[in-house]
């Protein structure tokens, strides 16, 4: 890594998937971002709008039809090996271990960069309790409620301290308290200079963590800006109306699920945007 | 980290849960392969005595030691690989979660076919072993035997591996398991000389892997003469199998 390199960047990423008897279907069609130290970048989309598909091929696990990705410098597809050494992935799937446990898993996916289980298991240990899991350590995943799984696939992404931390949906089952746990460490993450690409549905997220959100449809980035300049540019600095349910309307200030329903064609009631 | 050290990565983290559940891991990996050896060999054998093979005449405890053996290394690698990559992929989502690390699909792909074969080699040399021990094989044969389980129950792992990129839920591994794996143990010689079979099916026979890793086997430890179609056969089944299963599970996990 050159000092000072953009530790992520996407070029005129597109990626069509095969049908069978039939067209290639296009899920990424031509997205370009980079990603600097210390941001958080967000991909916001409906289900379908090609994030996790973006994603797959941001981590090289699928092929990309066409475009460039590199990480720290090293061409993903054609340097998998070393673009990943920088990487940690917590995936929208629970891809854990059920054959370990919390924390012997923790220290076998430290093996799979290439370190050595004995000088991993203090990180490993640290992770756990930063992220609360220290109790169950010695307990198998099946054990776990779903909310500390993900707390878990989030910890484990962690575990070879990486410089740019995928993180697909990894809010998604948490309570409320759990998840505000998890934007901490998040904002954590970004201060110690990691460089973070981060998918969710949920908007008050989005808005709350992300330096710049991409908005994406269909494949395509509509739009990518800071979620201030995002809301000022499509929706205005005025107070939103809206129906919440019929005969009760509220005015409230806009915010960055406007953008996304307006951009991606989903009015809310009414259409009542001000 | 080199391929290799990326491969005996992902094989460590199967043999570190192996060894967590030895116990299970040991009544399944021997169980099967010991009761059909005690049944067959001692039982059957006790009444029938001896068989004459290509030549040689053998006692039927010999005879079937020797094809039990393979039929070990052929289960043990189909349905370790079958079954077991099936649900590593399909429901522990393991290949996804470390194709994601240096480690690359390629590479978890090899370290399941290499596990898989190391387990069904590990079942089948007990086997060798209990044969050593009651005299049946020679220990020198026997020491040449166990290369041959290792390539053959790479073989039935590619199969298992295959099997298992195939089927859309873990219930089609059955489609394989009774229309070749189970048809194969019955008429691959394990039991019986081919030529007790009508000749159509000695051919249908001799296509298959197993008769050849059976004929081979024999030839090792009990010195029955060589038929060399077995090296034709065993190296088209392998360099079919092989490639064809890493591909079809890429394929699946690749869109």
């Amino acid at each position: 890594m050159v000092p000072g390199e953009t530790p992520l960047i996407v070029r005129n990423l597109r990626k069509e998937y095969r049908v069978p008897g039939g067209p290639p279907l296009c899920a990424v069609d031509g997205i370009s971002f980079e990603i600097q130290r210390g941001e958080c970048f967000g991909l916001l989309g409906p289900n379908g709008a090609g994030k996790s598909t973006s994603m797959n091929c941001i981590t090289g696990f699928y092929p990309a039809t066409a475009g460039e990705i590199r990480l720290m410098g090293y061409d993903v597809f054609r340097e998998p090996r070393m673009a990943r050494q920088a990487l940690g992935v917590c995936s929208q799937e629970d891809t854990l271990d059920s054959d370990f446990t919390v924390l012997d898993q923790m220290i076998r996916y430290g093996t799979y960069f290439g370190r050595k289980a004995e000088l991993i298991r203090p990180r490993a240990e640290a992770l756990l309790e930063r992220f609360g899991l220290t109790e169950k350590s010695g307990d198998l995943v099946e054990s776990l409620s779903g909310g500390m799984r993900r707390r878990l696939q989030v910890a484990r992404s962690l575990i070879s301290s990486p410089e740019v931390l995928i993180l697909d949906e990894p809010t998604t089952g948490m309570d409320p308290e759990v998840r505000r746990v998890l934007w901490d460490i998040i904002v954590e993450c970004r201060a110690q200079g990691l460089a973070i690409l981060l998918s969710t549905h949920y908007m008050e997220e989005a808005q709350r963590l992300c330096d710049r959100v991409a908005i994406l449809h269909r494949g395509k980035i509509l739009d990518c800006a800071p979620p201030q300049n995002l809301i000022s540019h499509h929706i205005g600095e005025e107070m939103v109306e809206e129906e919440i349910r019929p005969g009760v309307r509220w005015k409230r200030p806009s915010n960055l699920e406007d953008v996304y329903l307006k951009l991606t064609g989903k009015h809310l009631e009414n259409g009542s945007h001000a | 980290m080199t391929a290799l050290g990326a491969i005996r990565c992902v094989w460590l983290r199967y043999f570190d849960v192996y060894r967590k559940s030895l116990t299970y891991g040991l009544v399944t990996t021997f169980t099967e392969p010991l009761l059909y050896l005690f049944s067959f060999g001692f039982g059957l054998g006790s009444m029938i005595g001896t068989v004459k093979l290509l030549g040689v005449e053998m006692t039927y405890r010999q005879f079937i030691f020797a094809g039990i053996v393979a039929q070990t290394l052929m289960f043990q690698g189909f349905f370790e690989a079958a079954y077991g990559s099936f649900i590593r992929m399909y429901y522990q989502r393991i290949f996804q979660a470390i194709a994601v690390t240096p480690i690359t699909l390629s590479e978890v792909l090899w370290a399941e076919i290499i596990w898989d074969a190391s387990k069904a080699t590990f079942s089948s040399t007990v086997v060798i072993v209990i044969g050593v021990v009651m005299g049946d094989f020679s220990p020198w044969g026997a020491l040449a035997a166990i290369p041959l389980c290792f390539a053959g129950a790479t073989l039935f792992s590619a199969l298992g591996l295959l099997a298992a990129a195939k089927s859309r839920t873990i219930e089609e591994i059955s489609y394989p398991q009774y229309l070749l794996i189970f048809p194969m143990f019955l008429f691959c010689g394990v039991f019986f000389p081919l030529t007790t079979l009508p000749v159509y099916l000695q051919w249908l026979a001799w296509g298959l892997p197993l008769t050849s890793i059976v004929s081979l086997m024999r030839t090792l430890t009990l010195g029955t003469p060589l038929q060399a179609q077995v090296f034709i056969v065993i190296a088209a089944w392998f360099a079919v199998l092989v490639p064809w299963s890493r591909q079809a599970m890429s394929r699946r996990l690749i869109k």
